[in-house]
Parts: C-alpha cells; sequence; structure tokens
C-alpha cells in the first residue's frame, strides 16, 4: 500500500471512530470501545509472541493488575485522581512484570507458555484472599459514572499508539533484537546482545500497554473483580484473536480481534449456553488448522487485493526506505569497515587458557588443558571427533561455564562474563552447524552483529555496511533472500560474515571448509590468513583437512579425549608419532 | 491444636500428594515422548471424576466396576485425540506446531469443563462409600483411604514395571531419548506417541477414579491440578518416578499443612509459588543425579 494512501485512510478512520460517542449511540461505542480494548491487548501481546517467539500466556495477568492498581489507587482516600490513579497502575504494572520476568525467562517455548498461564489462577487467588487491599470476592466499585466518552477516547489513543509501536519496533535495533531472538537466541548474545535486558524490555513494554488498557477498562465499566480480569476463560481472548489474524503479521492482530470480536457479539446474542464451548472449539480449530493464522492461510494468500495485509515481515522490509539504500544494486567493496588491530606489546598473550577443565555429568571433555595465543597468530586446532576441539570453542565463548582452571583474554579473566559481553571484548565465532538467523535475510544477519556490537549501530547503516561484510565472503549476491534458503556452503560464509561484523579480536573458526573442494578450501585458507594479515584478526581455526591448517597456522595444538598433546609449528606438530597415531590414525610418518 | 490433628493433615495429605504424583507421571510420560505439554490434562481428572460420580449415583455401580469401564475408555479418547487433533501438527513448522498444540490443548480444556459444567453442574460432587475406620491413637483412617494408598502405591510400581520391561516401556524411554534413532530401530514414533498419549490420559483416569472416592470435584479444578502435575515435574524431573511420587506427596502435605495453618483458601497458591522460586534457583529444572 502506498504510504500517503495510507496515512490518508487510516486519518478518516481514527477520525471517525473518535467522533462515534458523540453520535448518541452507546451500543456502539461501547462495542467499538471493547475492540479497542481487546485490539491493545491482541498487540501488545504479539510484540513478545510475534516478534520475539515466547508465547505469553498469561498477558492477561498484567491486565487485570492494571486495572486493580487503578482501582485501588481511585479509591484510596489518598488520591482520588484519575490521572495520578492511571501513572500509579502504569507503575505496578511495570514493576511486577520486571519483577516476574526473572522466573518466567527461565522457561522456553510450550514451557515458558506454561509457566505464564499459572499466573492467572495465581493472580486470582491472590486477589480474592487478600481482601484487606481487593475487597476479595466483592470487588471493587468505582466512585465514576458516565466516562464512557473519556474512557473511548483514551482507548483509542492506546490502540493507535500501540499500531504505532509496532511499526516503530519493525525498524528499530530493538525489533531485530526481538526477532534474532525468537530464531536463535544463543547466537544472538553470542554476536552481542544482551538478552536478559532485551526481554525484560520487551515483557514490560507489553505489559505497559496491557495495565493500561485493564486501567481504561476498569474505569470504564467502574466495577471489577478477580473472575473477571483473571479468569481463564476471558484471559485467553485477545491472544486467541491475535493467533486467528495471523501473529507476528503487521495486520494480523487486528484482523483477528475485529473478525473475533465480531463473532463473540453475535455469540452473546443468539447463544445462551456453552459459550465457552463455542469458544474453545475455535480456539481448538485455529490451532488445529492454522496455527498461522487467517492471513496465513493459503486462500487470502492467493488473493491479490488482500496482498497488502498478508505480507510477512521479509515483505515489509524490502520495501521500506532503508534497504532500497542497502539494496542498491552499487558495487560493494570487498574491504571491510574494520579498524586494523593494532599489535600490543607481545609480553601478555591475547588469550591464555589454564588448566581448562569441563565436565558433562561424567564424562570430561576438557582436562587440564593449557596454552597460549599470541596476537595476530593462527592456531590450527585439531584432533578427532570428541576430542574437545568444540566445547574449547564453547568455553572460550562462554557458552559452557568451565569446572576448573581458567580463561583469560586481553589480561582479563572470563569468569564470570556472559556471553554477550565476550562478543564486545572482541572474541567472534562460527557455528560448526551453520545457525544463521532463518526467517531473516543474509544481510539482516550480518547487520545483527553490527547493531549489537560497541558501536551499536543503526539499522539503515548496519544494513548497508553488512554489504561489505556479505562481499568479503563473496555472498553480496545472495543478500535479500532468507537465510534458511541458503546452501550449506553459503551458509558457512554467512556465518564467518557475522562473525567478521561483530568486529573480533579473536575469530573462532569452527571447521568452516569441511566439505568444500580442494579449490574452496584453499580460498577459505587464503581469506583465514587476510583476515589476519589485512585485519590483524587472531584466529583459532578448528578443522581436519591438514593440508588446509598446514598452510594457513602458524601453530598447531593437538588435542586427545579432552587434554592437549602437541603444540608446535605445523612442521614439528604434524611429524609428532603420538598425534599421528591419535589423530591421523597412521603408525609412521608418511614423507 | 494438638498434634493429631497435624497427624490427621498429614494423612490427608499424603494421600492426595500421591494422587497428584500419578497425575503427574501421566504428563511427565507424555512430555518425554511427544514434547507436548497437555494443558488439558488435569481436566481429564475433573471430567473422569464427574463422570465416575454420576455413575454411582446413577446406577450404584462398585468403583472396581467404574475403574475398569472409564479408564479404558478415556485410554481410547486420549489416543484419538492425539491422533486426530495433536499430531497432524508436527508437519508444521517448530514456532506454528507449538502454537498449534498450545491452541488445541487449551481449547480442549475450555470445552471440555464447559461441557461437564453444562451437563453435570458446577458443583462439587464425590462417591460417598461406607467403609469401616481404623483408629491409630485419636487419627481416623477409613479403608477406602487405606485401598487408595495401596492402588497408588500399586499403581506406581505396575507403571515402573511396563516401563522398565515391556517393548512399549522400553520404546518409550528410546523415543524420550532419541527419537529418529529409536524410529530407525523400528520403534515406529507415531505408534508409540499415540500408546503413549492414550496411556498417559488412563493413568489421570486412574488416579480420577481414586480421587473421586475421597475428595470432591468439580468441572473447573483441571487446570489448578495441571498446574501441579507441572510443578512436580519439573521439581522432580521428567521421567523421574520416584522423583515425582516423593515431590508430589510433599507437596500435597504442604498444602495441607498450609490450610490447616494459614486458611484452604491458600492451598492452591502453593504450586505456582514453589514453581516459580524453583524456576529462579535451578534455571533448567532439577537434575537429580542418576545414582
Amino acid at each position: 500500500m502506498n504510504r500517503a494512501v495510507f496515512a490518508v485512510v487510516a486519518t478518516i478512520v481514527v477520525a471517525g471512530l473518535a467522533v462515534l460517542p458523540l453520535l448518541g449511540a452507546p451500543y456502539w461505542t461501547t462495542f467499538v470501545f471493547s475492540i479497542l480494548i481487546a485490539y491493545v491487548l491482541a498487540q501488545s501481546w504479539d510484540w513478545v509472541a510475534g516478534e520475539m517467539g515466547y508465547i505469553n500466556l498469561g498477558h492477561y495477568v498484567f491486565y487485570g493488575i492494571g486495572a486493580y492498581a487503578f482501582a485501588i489507587a481511585l479509591t484510596s482516600a489518598l488520591m482520588p485522581s484519575v490521572p495520578l490513579a492511571m501513572v500509579i497502575a502504569v507503575l505496578v504494572v511495570a514493576i511486577v512484570a520486571a519483577v516476574l520476568a526473572l522466573p518466567l525467562f527461565r522457561l522456553r517455548g510450550d514451557y515458558f507458555a506454561f509457566g505464564t498461564l499459572a499466573l492467572l489462577p495465581l493472580a486470582e487467588v491472590l486477589t480474592n484472599n487478600n481482601t484487606w487491599l481487593t475487597g476479595g470476592a466483592d470487588g471493587i466499585v468505582l466512585p465514576v459514572a458516565h466516562v464512557l466518552q473519556a474512557a473511548f477516547w483514551l482507548a483509542l489513543i492506546l490502540a493507535v499508539a500501540s499500531f504505532a509501536v509496532t511499526l516503530v519496533i519493525n525498524r528499530a535495533p530493538f525489533g531485530f533484537a526481538l526477532r534474532s531472538i525468537r530464531n536463535d537466541e544463543e547466537v544472538a548474545e553470542v554476536i552481542g546482545l544482551p538478552l536478559l535486558p532485551t526481554k525484560i524490555k520487551a515483557l514490560v513494554l507489553s505489559s505497559l500497554f496491557a495495565g493500561m488498557a485493564g486501567a481504561i477498562q476498569a474505569w470504564q465499566m467502574s466495577y471489577i473483580d478477580a473472575v473477571t480480569v483473571f479468569g481463564l476463560n476471558v484471559a485467553l481472548v485477545p491472544i486467541a484473536m491475535a493467533l486467528l489474524g495471523g501473529s507476528g503479521l503487521r495486520w494480523g492482530p487486528f484482523i483477528g480481534v475485529v473478525l473475533l470480536a465480531g463473532i463473540q457479539q453475535w455469540l452473546l446474542v443468539n447463544i445462551t449456553m456453552l459459550q465457552a464451548t463455542v469458544y474453545g472449539a475455535i480456539i481448538l480449530l485455529i490451532g488445529r488448522y492454522m496455527p498461522g493464522g487467517i492471513l496465513r492461510a493459503g486462500i487470502l494468500r492467493g488473493l491479490p487485493w488482500l496482498a497488502p495485509l498478508t505480507r510477512e515481515h521479509g515483505a515489509f522490509v524490502a520495501d521500506t526506505a532503508i534497504d532500497q539504500v542497502a539494496s542498491s544494486s552499487a558495487v560493494m567493496s570487498a574491504e571491510m569497515p574494520l579498524d586494523r588491530i593494532v599489535p600490543r606489546g607481545t609480553e601478555t598473550p591475547l588469550l591464555v587458557c589454564r588448566d581448562v577443565a569441563k565436565a558433562f555429568g561424567g564424562n570430561r571433555a576438557l582436562a587440564g588443558v593449557s596454552f597460549n595465543v599470541a596476537q595476530g597468530e593462527i592456531v590450527g586446532l585439531v584432533g578427532q571427533n570428541g576430542s574437545g576441539k568444540t566445547t574449547l570453542f564453547n568455553c572460550i565463548s562462554k557458552v559452557h561455564s568451565l569446572n576448573g582452571g581458567e580463561i583469560r583474554f586481553s589480561g582479563r579473566d572470563l569468569s564470570g562474563l556472559r556471553r554477550d559481553q565476550m562478543a564486545g571484548l572482541g572474541v567472534g565465532r562460527t557455528y560448526q552447524i551453520p545457525r544463521p538467523f532463518g526467517d531473516l535475510t543474509v544481510a539482516e544477519n550480518v547487520a545483527l552483529s553490527l547493531m549489537f556490537g560497541p558501536q551499536r549501530e543503526i539499522p539503515a547503516r548496519a544494513l548497508t555496511e553488512a554489504r561489505s561484510f556479505l562481499a568479503y565472503a563473496e555472498l553480496d549476491h545472495r543478500r535479500d533472500v532468507r537465510a534458511d534458503t541458503l546452501s550449506l556452503q553459503e551458509k558457512k560464509l554467512l556465518e564467518f560474515a557475522r562473525a567478521l561484523a561483530t568486529r573480533p579480536k579473536l575469530l573462532l573458526v569452527d571447521e568452516i571448509a569441511s566439505g568444500l573442494t580442494p579449490v574452496e578450501v584453499r580460498r577459505f585458507v587464503d581469506r583465514i590468513r587476510a583476515v589476519r594479515d589485512d585485519y590483524g584478526i587472531t584466529v583459532i581455526w578448528v578443522e581436519h583437512i591438514a593440508s588446509a591448517l598446514n598452510a594457513a597456522a602458524d601453530r598447531i595444538i593437538v588435542l586427545e579425549q579432552g587434554q592437549l598433546i602437541a603444540d608446535g609449528p605445523p612442521a614439528v606438530v604434524f611429524r609428532d608419532q603420538r598425534v599421528l597415531a591419535s589423530y591421523l590414525g597412521a603408525a609412521e610418518v608418511v614423507e | 491444636m494438638s498434634i493429631d490433628v497435624v497427624l490427621q493433615v498429614l494423612v490427608g495429605g499424603i494421600l492426595v500428594g500421591g494422587l497428584y504424583a500419578l497425575v503427574a507421571f501421566g504428563l511427565s510420560l507424555i512430555y518425554g515422548v511427544v514434547r507436548i505439554l497437555n494443558f488439558a490434562h488435569g481436566t481429564i481428572l475433573a471430567v473422569t471424576g464427574v463422570v465416575a460420580s454420576l455413575i454411582f449415583a446413577r446406577w450404584q455401580l462398585s468403583p472396581v466396576l467404574i475403574f475398569i469401564l472409564l479408564v479404558p475408555s478415556v485410554f481410547l479418547l486420549g489416543a484419538v485425540f492425539y491422533r486426530g487433533l495433536l499430531h497432524p501438527l508436527e508437519r508444521r513448522s517448530p514456532l506454528e506446531a507449538t502454537i498449534g498444540t498450545v491452541l488445541v490443548t487449551v481449547g480442549a480444556l475450555l470445552i471440555l469443563s464447559d461441557v461437564t459444567a453444562v451437563l453435570a453442574g458446577p458443583t462439587q460432587r464425590n462417591i460417598m462409600l461406607r467403609s469401616p475406620v481404623i483408629e491409630v491413637g485419636n487419627i481416623v483412617i477409613s479403608v477406602t483411604q487405606l485401598a487408595i494408598l495401596a492402588a497408588i502405591v500399586v499403581m506406581t510400581l505396575v507403571i515402573h514395571a511396563v516401563l522398565k520391561a515391556t517393548w512399549f516401556g522400553i520404546a518409550v524411554r528410546a523415543v524420550t531419548q532419541e527419537p529418529i534413532a529409536a524410529e530407525l530401530c523400528g520403534a515406529r514414533s507415531l505408534q508409540v506417541k499415540t500408546l503413549t498419549f492414550g496411556v498417559g490420559s488412563a493413568t489421570v483416569a486412574i488416579a480420577a477414579v481414586l480421587y473421586v472416592l475421597t475428595f470432591p470435584v468439580d468441572p473447573y479444578m483441571g487446570f489448578g491440578l495441571t498446574v501441579k502435575a507441572f510443578t512436580i515435574i519439573v521439581v522432580g524431573g521428567i521421567g523421574n518416578l520416584p522423583g515425582a511420587l516423593i515431590v508430589g506427596v510433599l507437596l500435597g502435605v504442604a498444602e495441607g499443612l498450609v490450610g490447616l495453618f494459614w486458611g484452604p483458601e491458600w492451598s492452591p497458591a502453593i504450586s505456582v509459588i514453589l514453581l516459580l522460586l524453583i524456576l529462579v534457583a535451578f534455571p533448567a529444572g532439577i537434575r537429580w543425579r542418576r545414582g
């Protein structure tokens, strides 16, 4: 849809809605009011679910807390002022959301869904039992009446704000952070995203809108009790609406709210019994036949006039202004925007591993591994499968914490640091089995590293700069496709580009050349050397291709069953009898 | 307050905790094999319990007969539910599959409790059996309660034996640990999963018939029970039967004691608060070392 046309249509619709309460149609005003509140709930829920991938079934709890905080503040003798009570409600919701985020985000997937759903009965019990505060099962009657007009306008403002926030999030670094979490939160953290703070921000933001909706609703109804704000039947309604429309789609929650609210209104009028059953059946059928939502259904996809409503996130990104800059067909130089790392004094090695030990249960993956890596070295790390190479990488990038020993980077002890701080310090890594952010574009994958990095680049700049890294990895021609459509080899190149874009001092490369043709392997040898020679990046390279390491590495370290058995120049190590026996499986040196 | 009252509450707590544990076994079994968290799990107990009490009120059947009637029926319903509504979602993307299973099971929860409430009324009901009581000191235990206790122990042992020794049990454990490898070795995952869903549901039906003999059930109690079962498997460890039994009994006793000292209206809050506390202290759930 053309932007100007959209702006005009949206203004007319909002203005039309704004005069609705003045027309003297209380039935319609109340109905649209309930739709606006439901939209705020569904849309704010979807920031956490559709964008971040966390299904928060307890979203309604924050709505209820907002409603109760507002009602309690308004009825208290101290401050019978509506604006003040609203502010208090918002503050209370924010605090509760921030505190609850800590335990809740220990959970993933359906466990998270379950943990959040369990908040509803808890809130109901607490509300009913703390009679001194909440009036118990009697609920709270508010000393207001005839506020439908004002409440309607507030709800309209809040609903417009929800949509605006959705648009802003879609383009802001925060939105990219949420989408990276949805795809693979471990990788997001490894490339520098502070995970927990981001999740807490998302939950607090989403809860704030729910809380405000609750406060406005309480004001309008002038009565609340625990069942109306924490009941399981009502609580899942906005979520069902968002899912019915299409979670994660810009128009999904809106379409879902309008559709389901219409159905609900019809049911209220025409069905007196088994309402919860009909409702449950709708939820069940959405789940069974279109968990992606109506807007993702194949039938609608085919209708051209519905196209603006049914597009996925990727389609939106491609036609926004910032990306036209990034996607312009100008040939990018393969020169990466990286400062050359100036060698420091040679006294302290860049990386010091001392007696590093890591065990998984009874399986000792690493035991007493000690070695140093000097600034500017290329170190080859070899060993049989299962000898602990990847575990060592995981220990250095803090994916695992140590059971013993210590690792120092730039003279700094790594214990107690988080993964995103490692990225900030300058440790970048690739994954042996590539882990791209699947539903983001190739360019976005690399741009994320730049956005999360120490320079906190804005998306437009990051997307432009990402092209240089992609060009360096010879992947620029694929920049606009979804990353999960790449071939395995392309994904490995993407891993490489994404790791370089974190602007590392130390690059951990995990089997990036395995399965490649000799010519391609040779190219990687050149690239790894160039990364060191041109940019001063120190490299540890795990690979099974001895000839490649022989050509690229200054030094070879050999692991065997979690222990270091050799450390020296390739010419020496690859002739060592023990290394040959352990790793190459040969009984004698082949000249 | 005399010690006898506390002991009496302990007996009740152990009994109800054992039943929680049975419900948790089913949840744990299903989650381990099918990787689905069935939100309607506890609702099966509520519905089966209500149906059992209705049958008893109408025809005065013996609880054993009701048991024989209901448990296989629930097994079948569970298996059909999985095959018809949940299994087809496996073909979808992981996020859609998660959303789909959550919606389907939540929808089932709403439907089951609402239909039951409409048909049987939203009131609490149970099966009142006249049975002799045994007095130990000042503590009163009915023979029914003793029989329930014995049944819980027997069922736990049976489940344990089934998992240890039968083809189904070995397949269940194999699929829990390595679904793809298990399939390659000939444990057809669809078959194993369908059976598991049936068995997991039947476990709840067993608990339901025992539950309704001493405690009242109502159509809306289901979700609270699911929360308890979930807490139990998070604390006790998935697939850890003895752990679930211990935690279940502890939870039952804790609820009884809180109800006694603080008021019964606080009992339902314990499992959720415990769950949140455990999650803060042990991010990945509790992993019990295997001895």
